[in-house]
């Protein structure tokens, strides 16, 4: 038997079905009744051999089928009690990824956003329309040219907002505000007329705005109330420099409001069981606590509204450490409760705001019977011993079937003396046939309801490798949807359109040191690149490519043909991972936006930006992130990869198995999803048998997706 | 009369109980040097030593293996056969204790004296007796004496 330990399931706790219960029952009362079977067989002995010998020999099997019974009817107790631990081990390791998931994708988009807002305040249009508004408030107000000066700078800078808000779909408002801490310039056009001109000197993320040293800090007012918003609002902002000098002294601040809630609903939303008609399943209860154990949103505003301190438990307020998590049980919303709390760990260089994740469910669907089809190819026994059943329930699995194995023996062994004392043995028959009933029937029952656990925990695992497949796609299409993002932005750089623009004449100088800029203040980039209308490279970010790509002629690539057809600024296209010339030894990803003729928003192209994606560096993290853990270690066999729209692998944890460029023989529903769609199975490669979550991309915002799919495998032999 | 299944691959076999002397699990032979290769090694019972042949090589199937599912028949030997047995013993009973290492056993089975066939001929081996016909499968009893000789 294991290390002997404290039942924590006993039969009569309130979480064991009837079923369960009545099995239980069954099979201890059963065995019982072997012992009077036995003591009958040991009277008998007496009366049909007068041989020693024999009636030893009898009684001996009698004391070992005793013994055996009694032995069954010792492990039918832990029996159950290892069957809902292995539920409820399984379902809290499910849930605390949950929690994770959750946590880790708001962060992902709060580093973005912390990357934005530098670069952004950059922008000539608004250091422009600072430095007029600074002037005339000095003067008490602008007269004549000075005025019709101010009023065309706040008209660019409201337009140039407008573009960065067209392109970054997730800010509600981005606005600019002068040194005296009044809004001159505002993205938002249906909101424009309440915003300008208030005063938000008084407000904590200005103040910290206007003190950064350069152009590498930003500041973030974690979710608060501001005059800029009827609810409440999440801002990052920096301070607007003189001349656009990254070193230049702080002239104004620009803040930018992100749309928190909606970006959070949809995220808590998110993995939560619906019912039929689309509604979150009751007691289960998804939000994030600020570091003042205050709730910043949640799935549920009735239960647990925004600014209440929710009734957690004191260890899940209490959580110091950045990816520190805890599970247990309480009353949580008039239910009996598994909460999971899950502290960020922030991501990179961002350190995060100390937010907490948290998950609510009932203790009841931890040990609900999973419904799912059961029909993939795998026996009771193959699956029974199988990694994915844990190491006590496989032994004691062992166990019975040895202790079957040994009941059958002796009744045979007995059916054998019997025989041999002939007509007087023929009473012993019954006993031993009694004997073998039992313990076949017992152990029957027994390895029934050990292959009723594992195909729940089979279903289970399905499930959560479904859950991190589902993430994988997520995290990526949110990725791309920055990078899509990105692109059309960077397009409308002025000094783009100046340099390509019919007068030209402006050195392509200016246009790599710009591109330069930009790729410094991103890491994801390997390199930028602007050809003119004839598919001509005129400049690019990197020096070290310079030499190589200047001149090189890219009028057949993909993205450039791809670039020339757009005439909105809003518009972007993008050529999928492939072997390109604009790359010495990787493969690309590129992104691409039209540079339109005088920076208009719909216009003819007069170039085209062509960003690189370092697209392995980015996507190996995010699949390493997404691989099946148990108690914090990836599970031995475990990989993850993405596979594009012709069914190659196109980045891979586990390039031994799965190596990217090469097709995978996955089963045709897991490579055949809709939009947003995820399937599990189970399949076989490289001689081993692997169980399967995939998803499909539905893309995120306005980016589209590119019909690749996610996969998240584990070996079970 | 009383006989104990076993299958060996996907065959049902028997052995009729009263030639048993006891059933037990297989754990470790002692080799014998020299042996022919059916010969799973020797085994020791209370103090008796019995060479115990391995069933699927004896009858031209695959190589039983010890497993947790895995049993020894010992059989009797030809005076303990004769002091339970009422009718003559087999001539060809071995004077020893013998073994047949078996894959899986199965339920004892009583089976009346009509119910014995003759082997058809198509199936016919020097180790076959009778088939006994359960359900939809065929059972195939075995002349233990004559598979016991061939050690």
């Amino acid at each position: 038997m294991n290390e002997p330990q404290e039942i924590q399931f006993n039969i009569y706790h309130p979480v064991i079905t009837y079923e369960h219960r009545a099995a239980y029952d069954l099979i201890v009362s059963q065995l019982q009744g072997v012992f009077p079977i036995c003591n009958q067989g040991k009277c008998k002995a007496l009366e049909v051999t007068d041989d020693p010998q024999k009636q030893k020999q009898i009684n001996d099997l009698m004391e070992k089928v005793e013994f055996f019974s009694d032995s069954l009817i010792n492990i039918t107790k832990v029996f159950f009690d290892q069957l809902y631990r292995a539920k409820e081990t399984s379902a809290q390791s499910i849930s605390q990824s949950m929690a994770k998931i959750k946590i880790d994708m708001i962060e992902r988009n709060l580093l973005e956003r912390t990357c934005d807002v530098r670069w952004w305040a950059l922008e000539k249009a608004f250091w422009q329309c600072i430095t007029l508004s600074n002037a005339a408030t000095s003067r008490k107000g602008a007269k004549g040219a000075d005025a019709s000066a101010l009023s065309s700078a706040v008209e660019m800078a409201c337009t140039r907002l407008e573009d960065i808000r067209n392109c970054y779909t997730l800010y509600r408002d981005l606005v600019i505000v002068n040194a005296q801490g009044v809004v001159v310039a505002s993205s938002n056009a249906d909101r424009r007329s309440q915003v300008l001109g208030r005063d938000v000197s008084g407000e904590a993320w200005f103040q910290r705005a206007m003190k950064t040293q350069d152009g590498t800090e930003y500041v973030v007012q974690d979710v608060s109330p501001s005059c800029l918003e009827d609810s409440e609002s999440l801002i990052y902002a920096t301070a607007i420099r003189a001349e656009g000098d990254e070193h230049g002294q702080a002239i104004g601040a620009m803040g930018v409001l992100f749309d928190f809630q909606g970006e959070c609903q949809i995220i808590l939303n998110d993995y939560l069981p619906s019912d039929a008609s689309g509604e979150t399943l009751d007691g289960w209860f998804s939000f994030f606590t600020n570091d003042k154990d205050q709730v910043i949103c949640s799935s549920d505003q009735h239960f647990i509204p925004f600014g209440d301190f929710p009734g957690l438990p004191k260890s899940h307020r209490s959580l110091l450490k950045a990816g520190e998590s805890i599970v247990s049980t309480a009353i949580f919303a008039g239910n009996r409760s598994l909460l999971v709390s899950h502290k960020s760990a922030g991501f990179n260089e961002y350190t995060g705001l100390n937010w907490t994740s948290h998950l609510v469910l009932p203790v009841s669907a931890m040990f609900e019977r999973s419904l799912g089809r059961n029909d993939y190819g795998l026996t009771p026994k193959e699956l029974m011993n199988s990694r994915l059943i844990p190491e006590s329930n496989r032994q004691t699995y062992q166990e019975i079937q040895r202790n079957k194995g040994d009941i059958q023996l002796i009744s045979i062994n007995g059916i054998v003396l019997a025989t041999d004392l002939g007509k007087s043995g023929k009473s012993f028959m019954p006993i031993f046939d009694q004997i073998t009933e039992t313990g076949s029937s017992t152990t029957g029952k027994m390895e029934l309801l050990l292959s009723e656990m594992s195909a729940d925990m089979l279903q289970q695992n399905l499930k959560a490798l479904e859950n991190l497949s589902k993430q994988a796609i997520e995290l990526i299409d949110r990725n791309l949807f920055e990078r899509a993002a990105d692109v059309r932005w960077w397009s409308t750089d002025h000094v783009f359109w100046e340099s390509l623009g019919a007068q030209g004449g402006r050195s392509f100088d200016e246009v790599n040191r710009r591109l330069g800029i930009i790729n410094a203040s991103y890491t994801m980039y390997r390199d930028l690149v602007i050809a003119d209308a004839n598919g001509r490279i005129v400049a690019n970010s990197r020096f070290e490519n310079r030499e190589r790509l200047d001149g090189m002629t890219v009028s057949d690539h993909g993205w450039f043909r791809q670039g020339m057809q757009l005439t909105r600024s809003i518009q972007y296209g993008v050529q999928d991972v492939c072997k390109s010339d604009l790359e010495a030894v990787d493969t690309s990803l590129v992104y691409c936006a039209a540079i339109l003729e005088n920076g208009q928003r719909v216009g003819k192209p007069v170039g085209v930006l062509g960003i690189l994606f370092d697209w392995k560096q980015q996507a190996l993290p995010i699949l390493e992130e997404c691989l099946p853990r148990m108690k914090g270690s990836v599970v031995l066999g475990g990989a993850a990869f993405y596979v594009n729209r012709d069914k190659v692998v196109i980045a891979s944890t586990d390039e031994a198995n799965f190596p990217v460029g090469q097709a995978v023989a996955l089963p045709p529903e897991n490579t055949k999803l809709r939009e947003g769609q995820s399937a599990s199975g189970v399949f076989s490669a490289n001689g081993r048998k692997y169980i399967i979550g995939s998803s499909g991309s539905h893309g995120y915002r306005e980016y589209k997706g590119l019909g690749w799919t996610a996969h998240v495998v584990r070996t079970i032999d | 009369m009383l006989y104990s299944t076993f299958s060996l691959g996907r065959i049902q076999l028997a052995v009729p109980i009263h030639t048993v002397l006891e059933i037990v699990r297989a754990t470790h032979f002692h080799p014998v040097r020299g042996a022919p290769e059916l010969i799973d090694g020797l085994i020791n019972l209370r103090g008796k030593v019995v060479a115990v042949i391995n069933t699927g090589l004896a009858m031209g199937a695959a190589r039983v293996e010890v497993s947790d599912e895995s049993r020894i028949y010992i059989f009797k030997n030809s005076k303990e056969l004769q002091e339970v047995s009422d009718e003559p013993v087999d001539p060809d009973t071995s004077p020893d204790n013998l073994g047949l290492h078996v894959d899986a056993i199965g339920p004892v089975i009583d089976v009346d004296k009509d119910e014995l066939q003759p082997v058809p001929a198509n199936m016919a081996h020097p180790f076959y007796q009778h088939v006994v016909r359960r359900n939809d499968d065929f059972i195939i009893i075995l002349k233990p004496a004559k598979a016991v000789a061939l050690a």
